[in-house]
């Protein structure tokens, strides 16, 4: 049994033994447990990866005559003001005001070009009153002209994060990147083996052995803090709410990132010395990739719980390929796929490393924790939700395909609709014919079904929400799609005069 | 072996199969990488696919109608903005990516065929295709 005060002592003496967790694997694994406990003082962990939920709170000083500013634009991007005069909050995710930049230039791009020592542009509207005649200012500024710049990130460091794929016949863009059709790659995300929390984590208790409120941190290049728990907490899920000085940190580990045709977002490198005191910490600090259980999800699924595909962990991720079982066109087949990390494992160990360093050149030493990190919670938000089934016309009009255009019309007609579902002799969807095209056939001269269907039909389920259908109608340009079962068999029509007068029933 | 080129022919040659001669004259394969032809000027992008001996033939076949410049590299990656996340991986249709021992994301130059899906999918854009 040690304590924090004497590794401290040790530190200060340069006598303190620090290994990263790559290292404490090796350790525990060549001279077992008790010695490991024994002799190694400090594990260092670290991880690099998109950390979404960041910003930054910056206090401008007062301008002469003084501003409370209202709405605070820094580079084109909008931060958050409700703060006092002079505050602002600058989140990562934030997009440019202006369309044609939008996510190529959002906030996290702010914060790191202040670190970098760039000049922004600050532009702010008031509201004019007694103490504040000023109605705008702007200016040019750069990290070396304001107060505070003060990280606060209310979620970072996730312990594990679930990986991803898509089941979906189409490319697909997320925050786990690019996720091509038909399950055909894996994204995952994290440290594994380096991760903070991971080597801190007592399964038995749900709770962390050494990781609390105060606890000193490597963060972004300086020294920061952990505050508290993050939200989402929700161990083995847990994450960290961190605080550090913007004017300390390294752009090289402050990174801004745009994940394509989805936001910008902020990479931080975060790394948590996790001090030896006993076996039991020593035991998980030897936590290897092959140990962490990592799910992976399909993100096809426009829902919230989205379908777990398979279960793995980072060593597998880490091995570039996975094999898994699929369902594809109602059969189930085994595919092996690349895997891609969206996170960085080369940087991960580099703040290990970094902060392995200052250790041991006695410039960082460890803290006590106040108090532990606080409750658990994650759960769903309580909103209604539309279903395709909800707002379905049923039974379904459709018709075979060896009818004449002068039929497909007098169908139309009758059941005054616009989209008419061509089916085979099983009902399964082969085609679609919209009056449009019957307007089309009769200007072209066309004789037959065949000659003027579309054959590439989107589809919508029954369980799938009705805003995602909203958006592929718009997507395609397309006013009504067929609603298919698991067979393809055509079980609906939504309009999008179903969906808006929805929307127009509800306001 | 591969080797890709710039290649621009003048207009008098516009109109002749020069590309389908040269794979029938020499037996080398063409791979056309990207190809802009205008009135006066045509200018490629070539993947040459063959044996060392008959890319040389393919090449001074090709210069006879027009001008040739060897492109030693497609992609170009901005090693101070890749951070090896791994984000362009699995984007690779012919495996040109990959992750090493060390972690760094390698890219083998000489495979790449410039479809430009790592590009694309880079959320630092630290990859550049030379066009
Ligand atoms: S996606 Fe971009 S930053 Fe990530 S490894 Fe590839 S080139 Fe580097
Ligand atoms: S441009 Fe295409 S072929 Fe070349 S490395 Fe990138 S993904 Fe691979």
């Amino acid at each position: 049994m040690k304590t924090i005060q004497e590794i401290n002592e040790k530190i200060k003496k340069g006598e303190a033994v620090v290994v990263t967790a790559e290292e404490m694997i090796k350790i525990v694994e060549e001279e077992g447990v008790k010695k490991a406990a024994d002799y190694v003082d400090v594990v260092t962990t670290g991880t690099f990866g998109a950390m979404c939920s960041s910003g930054v709170f910056i206090n401008f000083g007062h301008s002469d005559p003084p501003i409370k500013m209202l709405k605070i634009y820094l580079n084109n991007v909008e931060a958050y003001g409700g703060l006092a005069a002079v505050d602002a909050y600058i989140g990562a995710t934030q997009p440019n005001e202006d369309p044609d930049v939008d996510i190529d230039y959002g906030g996290a791009h702010v914060i790191e070009d202040l670190v970098r020592g760039k000049e922004i542009e600050l532009y702010a509207e008031g509201y004019t009153t007694d103490c504040y005649p000023r109605k705008d200012v702007n200016v040019k500024i750069t990290l070396d002209d304001v107060n505070q710049a003060i990280m606060v990130n209310p979620r970072n460091g996730y312990q594990t994060y679930a990986a991803a794929t898509n089941s979906r016949d189409e490319k697909i863009y997320t925050y786990m990147g690019v996720l091509l059709p038909e399950y055909s790659n894996v994204h995952y995300s994290g440290a594994g083996q380096l991760n903070p929390l991971q080597n801190d984590y007592d399964p038995e208790t749900k709770s962390f052995n050494t990781i609390g409120i105060g606890t000193r941190i490597f963060l972004g290049g300086g020294i920061g803090y952990v505050i508290g728990e993050g939200t989402q907490h929700n161990p083995p899920f847990g994450t960290l709410m961190v605080k550090g000085d913007l004017k300390q940190m390294d752009p090289k580990f402050i990174r801004a990132a745009t994940m394509p045709k989805y936001g910008s977002t902020l990479y931080i490198g975060l790394g948590i010395p996790i001090p030896v005191l006993n076996e039991k910490i020593a035991e998980r600090c030897a936590i290897r990739d092959e140990d962490i259980e990592v799910p992976i999800y399909d993100y096809g699924t426009p829902r919230r719980d989205r379908p777990l595909i398979a279960k793995t962990n980072y060593k597998v991720l880490r091995s570039g390929k996975i094999t898994l079982r699929v369902n594809i066109e109602g059969r189930e087949v085994e595919k092996t796929v690349k895997t891609g990390s969206v996170s960085s494992y080369k940087m991960a160990r580099e703040v290990a490393e970094t902060l392995k360093k200052w250790i041991l050149d006695g410039k960082f030493l460890l803290s006590e924790r106040v108090d532990t990190l606080g409750r658990a919670e994650n759960k769903p938000m309580k909103s209604p939700i539309t279903l395709v089934r909800d707002i379905l016309s049923k039974p379904p009009i459709t018709a075979q395909r060896n009818i004449s255009i002068m039929e497909a019309a007098k169908i139309l007609i009758k059941h005054n609709i616009n989209h008419l579902p061509i089916v085979d002799e099983q009902g399964r969807l082969v085609g679609i014919i919209t009056s449009w095209d019957i307007a089309k056939a009769l200007a072209q001269n066309k004789k037959t079904i065949e000659e003027i269907m579309t054959r590439n039909v989107v589809t919508a389920y029954e369980d799938e929400p009705v805003d995602h259908v909203a958006v592929k109608m718009s997507k395609y340009n397309i006013s009504g799609v067929p609603v298919v079962d698991n067979y393809r068999r055509v079980v609906g029509v939504v309009t999008s005069e179903d969906i808006s007068r929805l929307f127009g029933g509800k306001k | 072996m591969r080797k890709r080129i710039y290649y621009w022919t003048a207009s008098e040659h516009i109109n002749k199969p020069v590309i389908a001669d040269t794979v029938l004259n020499t037996g080398v394969k063409i791979n056309i990488l990207k190809a802009k032809v205008e009135p006066q000027e045509a200018f490629l992008i070539l993947e040459l696919i063959g044996s060392k001996e008959t890319i040389e033939k393919a090449l001074d076949y090709l210069s006879k109608f027009g001008e040739v410049e060897e492109i030693s590299k497609v992609i170009k990656r901005d090693l101070e903005k890749c951070v090896h996340c791994g984000c362009c991986l699995t984007q690779c249709p012919i495996d040109a990516i990959y992750m090493d021992e060390e972690y760094n994301v390698v890219f083998k130059e000489d495979e790449c065929v410039g479809c430009k899906n790592c590009m694309k999918a880079c959320p630092f854009k630290a990859i550049e295709i030379i066009e």
